[in-house]
């Protein structure tokens, strides 16, 4: 039971900042994408700006490896 | 780490007549990064006007480029033309000639294009009038009679019952849309044109001619062929055309590209009636044997004078003249750094005054993907297409892109075999305790035992587990990312201090310094404290005491110019240590997906069924390895990346620099032959 929960609870985690950093990142995604067709040269600061939502997700899977594999190897 | 090269400025001054003579010797000596001038800097010096002969080597690059256009050329000479040659045929008008043929061939070619396409248009309409029973003199010359001829989308002749006289030819298909020509009184021709509207009447011109149109039809036929025929001869032409003179085109551009810029220097520099200045910088340390290559080649025709050297304090630049505010960087890093520059120009170019990024991303850069990737076999594919990226590769963002491969790597392979112990995900090694996720070499291949070196070279004795040791994996990254971001903290208070002093440095970036530190230390203390309720006594005591104590003076030390950012910036350093994280989120990922398949695959093979049952865990293994392998290339190179990026570089570069371009010309398709210098 216990066990099933904290499989529930990561697969949230993941789930949900993944959604997330999606949403956010479709929004800079698109203008970045649009910024560069005019100036390639804009690449490297694009990626910067596409890239920053990307820790929400990190987080969330780091949150659900802790789940798994600390909490649940306690159970 | 090092700083931009240390630039001077010189200003080479001389009589207008020797001007062209002064801008060629700039180009040969390739060192000099030209200033622009700007009207009103000086009195009764103004923007020069263009060299002789600049404006007709203009409108000949123009024309070479037409016919170069016309002919589909991207070609370049196989064996670059002498300059001389080039030169002498240019003026003695061999391009006016080639140019001439090309456009008449071209010419042609537009008219017989024009042409077939209208006949196109005109056999589609006789076609269409073929299903028709009637000649093509019938269609016009009538007075009193109006006729309408077209496609429409349903059949009208139902609807046009109701108007008198009218005579209606149809011909209904299935597949095709109903063609039909009616024939309407001329004061029935309003009403008529309203019902035909009705049925989507789309008229179609019928073209000049007599007899049936089917006939007609087969000689515009036979024409369009003729035609065609032409321009396949037509188009065989230019294609010898572009072979006999592809190179010589292609010379020929290059050759008046240069004349175009070298004549349009003038307009960059200030000009008198009898006399030019031009303003530069030079690297320092070359200042000298360029002045003396400089005036050796100009002949006492024009003097050079060194200005000034640079310094990299900020109020040196503010306080310079607007065109001179700016020096350009030259980056100066060793062979290896060197090709690491592309990925800090991918964000900036550095400043004159900051330290350049590209030693941090040639260590960290590598490093990090390395670590991400963890896996031995992983790791040779990319050292293999590394190197062939770097060796063969034309593009510089290639070149780049196969040098983080390579490095990436020898640090995959190094991590792979000597931390982790691992291949495909696998351990070399089995683990003292046996459980699912203990696929691996050992039990696999059936070795009874390694030999005492081997075993005594892989941490632990069986490596690091990527799904076992989770907490120390996630441990180790975040003390990377702690050293990493403490570089980065480090670099940005020295860029302050070259830049501004001591004060400022220490205002700016020295209290960041001494905050992240004491948070490291505060945090530490309370994870041990939280996670693994140990008490606050002894060491930990210590830890916390100093760590709040760091945090105080940094605080202190920021506050005076940071404000409230001092707090509001405190979780913000949190946030950036456990960034670091991803370093080990990321290898579990993989490693994850790595021990799905590897456990599918090894179910089907070992269940010592059928061979399909062998082929389908093949294949799983197969595709499922070169599917991580792919993501690999995705997750860890951008994530490597947007650690440096991100994380670390935010922390010390400005970026915004004018990259040291000096005066050259880069011949591809011509060359100088000595004899003639």
């Amino acid at each position: 039971m216990e066990l099933g929960l904290i499989a529930i609870g990561a697969g949230l985690a993941v789930g949900i900042t993944g959604l997330a950093s999606g949403w956010a990142e479709k929004d800079v995604g698109a203008a970045a994408v649009g910024a560069m067709t005019e100036d390639p040269s804009l690449f490297g600061k694009g990626m910067i700006l596409m890239v920053l939502p990307e820790t929400i997700v990190i987080f969330g899977l780091v949150v659900a490896i802790l789940l798994i594999f600390v909490t649940g190897a306690s159970v | 780490m090092s700083l931009p090269e240390s630039m001077s400025r010189v200003v080479i001054v001389g009589s207008r007549a020797h001007l062209d003579k002064a801008i060629e010797a700039l180009y040969e000596s390739e060192i000099l990064h030209l200033v622009d001038y700007t009207n009103g800097s000086d009195d009764g010096f103004f923007i020069g006007r263009p060299l002789k002969g600049s404006q007709e080597a203009s409108e000949r690059l123009l024309r070479i480029r037409a016919a170069e256009k016309e002919l589909g050329l991207k070609a370049s000479a196989e064996d670059p033309f002498p300059v001389k040659d080039i030169r002498a045929q240019i003026s003695a008008g061999k391009v006016d000639e080639i140019e001439k043929e090309v456009f008449a061939v071209a010419d042609e070619r537009n008219n017989l294009v024009q042409r077939i396409s209208d006949l196109e248009a005109i056999h589609r309409n006789l076609s269409l009038l073929s299903r028709l029973p009637l000649d093509m003199e019938l269609y016009s010359g009538y007075d009193s009679v109006k006729v309408f001829i077209g496609t429409f989308k349903t059949d009208p002749t139902e609807a046009l019952s109701g108007l008198e006289n009218a005579e209606v030819f149809t011909d209904v298909r299935k597949s095709e849309a109903p063609v039909a020509a009616v024939f309407v009184k001329a004061s029935d021709s309003d009403k008529a044109s309203a019902i035909l509207s009705d049925h989507r009447y789309s008229e179609i011109p019928v073209p000049e001619g007599s007899g049936p149109p089917g006939l007609m039809a087969e000689k515009v036929a036979a024409e369009i062929a003729d035609l065609n025929a032409r321009l396949e001869e037509i188009g065989r032409n230019m294609a010898e055309f572009s072979e006999k003179h592809g190179a010589f085109l292609a010379a020929s551009d290059e050759e008046l590209s240069i004349q175009v810029e070298k004549g349009e220097i003038p307009l960059r520099i200030a000009t008198s009636d009898y006399s030019f200045v031009i303003d530069g910088w030079v690297p320092s340390v070359q200042v000298e044997s360029a002045k003396a290559e400089l005036e050796a080649k100009l002949e006492g025709t024009a003097y050079v004078e060194f200005q000034e050297t640079r310094g990299r304090k900020q109020h040196e630049s503010d306080e310079a003249e607007p065109r001179f505010k700016t020096a350009p960087s030259k980056m100066k890093n060793g062979e290896m750094a060197a090709k690491f520059e592309y990925p800090t120009k991918l964000v900036s170019t550095p400043k004159y005054n900051e330290l350049d990024p590209s030693i941090l991303m040639a260590v960290f850069l590598p490093f990090f993907f390395g670590f991400m990737v963890g896996d031995a076999a992983y790791a040779l594919p990319f050292i293999i297409l590394g190197l062939y990226g770097i060796k063969n590769a034309k593009s510089q963002e290639f070149r780049a892109i196969g040098t983080v491969l390579f490095f990436g790597g020898i640090w995959a392979f190094i991590f792979g075999f000597f931390f982790f112990g691992e291949m495909l995900g696998m351990h070399f090694i089995a683990p003292d305790e046996f459980d699912a996720l203990t696929v691996n070499w050992q039990d696999l291949l059936g070795i009874a035992s390694y030999p005492d070196w081997f075993v005594s070279i892989i941490p632990g004795g069986h490596g690091v587990g990527k799904l076992v040791d989770v907490t120390f994996l996630l441990k180790v990254s975040v003390y990377m990312g702690i050293v990493h971001l403490f570089i980065a903290y480090a670099i940005g208070f020295y860029n302050s201090y070259i830049q501004h002093g001591l004060k400022e440095a220490m205002q700016h970036n020295g209290g960041w310094l001494f905050i992240l530190v004491g948070l490291v230390m505060v945090c530490y203390a309370m994870t041990e404290v939280l996670f693994y309720s140990k008490a606050i006594e002894g060491v930990l005591l210590y830890t916390l005491l100093a760590g709040v104590i760091l945090l105080l003076i940094g605080a202190v030390i920021a506050w005076p110019v940071e404000k409230a950012q001092v707090i509001m910036e405190m979780p913000g350093i949190v946030g950036n240590i456990l960034s670091y994280t991803r370093l080990a989120a990321i290898g579990m990922s993989k490693a994850g997906m790595a021990l799905a398949f590897n456990y599918m695959s090894i179910i089907m093979i070992g269940s010592g069924g059928d061979i399909v049952s062998y082929i389908a865990g093949f294949l799983i293994f197969l595709i499922g390895h070169l599917m991580i392998w792919v993501l690999a290339i995705l997750s860890a190179g951008l994530h490597a990346l947007r650690l440096q990026f991100v994380e670390a570089m935010n922390k010390f570069f400005v970026g915004g620099g004018d990259e040291y371009a000096p005066l050259m010309v880069k011949r591809k398709n011509t060359k100088i032959v000595e004899t003639e210098v």
